[in-house]
């Protein structure tokens, strides 16, 4: 074990556009998995958390978008990281375990001793190296990330229990009623190729109860599993839940930051988390002035170096500003993201707010959102136009809008 | 002459404000509200202002005095220990009014601003013989006040009708009256109501003119109604070509800046903007639709509408303060906070923002 000749691939879920609609309306111009966070799109936190795997010989990423959307990303990423990062193209949503399986011949071409399986939706420091090193010394088919939340939040997600001794899943079940853990499922995994047969397994079962059904006029009620083809299998109902006290899944607990990125809201705050990690894993991706020759800066910031920053604008915490934006004099940027081609124009003031691609804020003009407001933080989606002197509190506005009054709470169509 | 002003009471409509300064003292236009007044009744030749007040006479006196000397008029007060509504006053100062000469004097109501044409209403008294001039304004909502029904021709006035909720014309009592001597034999010392019980008296005697104010009007008893005079008043400075009005490229609109001020760069200032003595406007700012009073402090990048900023007051950095924001005397509005309609109280820090209309204790 451990020998240099071993060699590990990576699996990335991406989605599909069915999917994500929360996202919406960030995800009308552009796959989810794209979005940039710090700067970077989502996709490639995970897969530059990856480049630290040692022998890793390949990442795929596995979705349902078309592939001409992640064409152009994935062969710049390869060059980037030397190492071959390729899109496969689902034809209809699997599940999980489902795609992972669908793409068995492609993922085993390279005799990989250990697959990750990582969901792209997800903001953690994702310690890789780390769970691959436990997962060896448990010797199991699987370890799978875990996070200590609160209780309160805690049914939000999967909850699972896990052996404090041996570090074993004991038990496992998706978004319970009742409070089982304060343990969650990170969507973060480690396999051995074992995982194939035990989802080839629950593929096989399924088909057999199938087949029952037809002769069943009382199972054919049951309407739970009816609506499930045979090749949708999901990781957490099919697979965690029936192996977990099996001495076959055991678990590895981050103390790091974790969060889900299911709404734009969360993309902001994770945007921030990303900044804060990049103090030690990318420090020069960080921006630093003092408003003399270049803007202000406080706390973390990133910005695209096409990016053209009034020196006397004051920018930060948490905020990344993407290529070809202007933000003009006197402008003050907090807690933001700024897309592609955004003009923010003299004294505006962006708070807590997305500003889509190719927007425009007007001279004096507020976007302003607030994470406990009913919309949460203000989004302008592309080619949004925001007049001078007009504020925008805690809206969404949808792509190719002018806004020439003020608006509060409300969702522009 | 001689004129009464009925100041009234605590002017609690224009809170917080009024909670630093009596109502007449707050500025308007860079000039204490009642000395609109007095300065216009100067111009005709008034010689003694009484005041009818009822709370802080002293106050009122003693800011007077330098007045008093300046405008080389007699400034006296006639305080009521109860109040006695808008006659009642009359009755209270009659022996200052009575100087024996047997003129008419005025009678100002405090809260209304408007281009004063007391030379004019002079004549206007003159050329009917009639007992008492009132003047009349055309208003868009009759139905909101007292409406005075007069003969076209002459303005005679045949009744009054309080809050009609039918049309039956649309001019109201402005508030600025010419009364005979003689009138002051018909009020009683009691609370009693000038329009409701002295002046339909007077008309049913065909005694009573009404002439119709030319130019603006306005009540500007209350925040809303200041904001809206201003412009009012502004834009009558414009059309007398006033050189008060501040010139620059800087400038939009009609614009009243106190010498004192200073007023940075890459600002954008107006229309309808006052900005009072030793007020600080740093770079960057924008301001439209607000009084600015003595010494408020506008840091940079902040954006100001419609809104009064009370004495002393600052408003920080990239702060947006608009919507009816009333700041009281001493308040503090922190960097990047968002006002959005707060009206708050003297000696205020406001650290998060005010997203609704809402009252800061």
């Amino acid at each position: 074990m451990g020998s240099s000749e071993e060699r590990v691939v990576a699996v990335i879920m991406v989605g599909g556009p069915t999917k994500g609609t929360r996202f919406r309306p960030l995800s009308l111009n552009i796959p989810k998995p794209l979005f940039p966070l710090a700067g970077q799109p989502m996709v490639h936190h995970p897969i530059s958390a990856c480049k630290r795997i040692p022998n890793l010989a390949q990442i795929y990423l596995v979705g349902f978008y078309d592939e001409r959307e992640f064409a152009l990303y994935v062969s710049s990423i390869s060059n980037e990281l030397k190492v071959p990062v390729r899109y496969l193209k689902e034809d209809k949503p699997h599940g999980s375990a489902g795609g992972l399986y669908n793409f068995r011949d492609l993922i085993m071409e390279d005799s990989p001793s250990h697959i990750f399986l990582l969901n792209c939706d997800v903001c953690c420091s994702f310690p890789l190296p780390e769970m691959l090193e436990a997962h060896r010394r448990y010797g199991g088919m699987g370890t799978i990330l875990v996070i200590k939340v609160s209780a309160e939040t805690a049914n939000e997600f999967g909850e699972l229990v896990a052996d404090p001794v041996t570090n074993e899943l004991l038990h496992y079940t998706e978004k319970p009623e009742t409070f089982v853990s304060d343990r969650i499922n990170c969507g973060v995994y480690i396999f051995t190729p074992d995982i194939f047969t035990a989802i080839q397994e629950v593929s096989t079962q399924r088909k057999d109860r199938a087949n029952l059904r037809r002769v069943s006029s009382f199972e054919a009620l049951q309407s739970a599993t009816r609506s499930l083809s045979t090749d949708f299998v999901r990781l957490d109902q099919d697979i965690l839940s029936p192996l977990a006290g099996k001495k076959q899944l055991y678990t590895y607990e981050t103390l790091d930051f974790w969060e889900q990125i299911k709404t734009p809201g969360m993309s902001l705050k994770c945007s921030g988390l990303y900044l804060a990690q990049f103090r030690f894993t990318s420090p020069h991706l960080l921006a630093h002035g003092d408003g003399t020759k270049s803007a202000a800066i406080t706390g973390d910031v990133y910005v695209h170096p096409s990016a053209k920053v009034h020196p006397s604008a004051k920018i930060g915490p948490n905020v990344s500003i993407s290529a070809n934006a202007r933000i003009g004099a006197g402008v003050r940027l907090i807690s933001c993201i700024i897309l592609d081609d955004v003009e923010i124009k003299e004294n505006a003031v962006v708070i807590h707010a997305i500003v889509g691609w190719k927007s425009s804020v007007g001279r004096w003009s507020r976007a302003s959102g607030d994470y406990n407001a009913k919309l949460g933080v203000t989004i302008l989606g592309e080619a949004v136009t925001v007049e001078d002197e007009v504020v925008v509190t805690s809206s969404i506005v949808l792509p190719n809008k002018t806004l020439n009054v003020s608006v509060q709470d409300e969702i522009i169509l | 002459m001689k004129a009464l002003i009925l100041v009234g009471g605590f002017g609690t409509r224009l809170r917080p404000l009024t909670l630093s300064a009596p109502k007449p003292l707050v500025e308007f236009a860079n000039k204490p509200m009642i000395l609109h007044q007095i300065e216009a009744l100067k111009a005709i030749g008034v010689t003694e202002v009484v005041l009818a007040i009822n709370y802080q006479p002293e106050l009122m006196l003693n800011f007077l005095k330098e007045f008093e000397k300046k405008l080389e008029i007699k400034i006296t007060c006639s305080q009521e220990t109860e109040p006695l509504g808008t006659a009642g006053p009359l009755a209270l100062a009659r022996d200052k009014l009575i100087d024996g000469s047997g003129k008419p004097f005025f009678v100002l109501n405090s809260d209304v601003i408007s281009e004063y044409p007391l030379k004019e209403m002079i004549e206007f008294h003159k050329s009917h013989g009639g007992e008492a001039s009132i003047m009349v304004t055309k208003v868009d909502e009759p139905s909101k006040y007292g409406v005075v029904v007069t003969e076209e021709t002459t303005g005679k006035v045949e009744k009054f009708v309080e809050k009609p909720k039918i049309f039956v014309g649309n001019k109201i009592n402005a508030g600025i009256y010419l009364l005979n001597p003689s009138v002051l034999d018909r009020i009683e010392l009691r609370p009693t109501s000038i329009e409701k019980e002295v002046f339909p008296k007077i008309a049913a005697e065909k005694k009573l003119y009404a002439m119709l104010l030319p130019g603006f009007w306005m009540d500007i008893g209350q925040p809303k109604d200041y904001i809206t005079g201003l412009r009012l008043y502004l834009d009558s400075l414009r059309k007398k070509s006033s050189p008060k009005l501040a010139k620059g490229f800087h400038i939009l609109g009609n614009v009243l800046i106190d010498e004192t001020a200073v007023i940075g760069d890459g600002c954008l200032i107006g229309p309808d903007v006052a900005i009072g003595p030793g007020c600080v406007i740093e770079p960057g700012v924008r301001l439209s639709c607000c009084t600015l009073m003595r010494g408020v402090r506008i840091k940079k990048h902040a954006c100001i509408s419609s809104s009064i900023i009370g004495w002393h007051s600052t408003v920080g950095r990239w702060a947006r303060v608009e919507n009816m924001t009333i700041l009281g005397e001493d308040v503090h509005v922190g960097d990047e906070v968002y006002s959005n309609g707060g009206v708050v109280l003297p000696h205020k820090e406001i650290k998060s923002s005010i997203l609704k209309p809402e009252i800061v204790m």
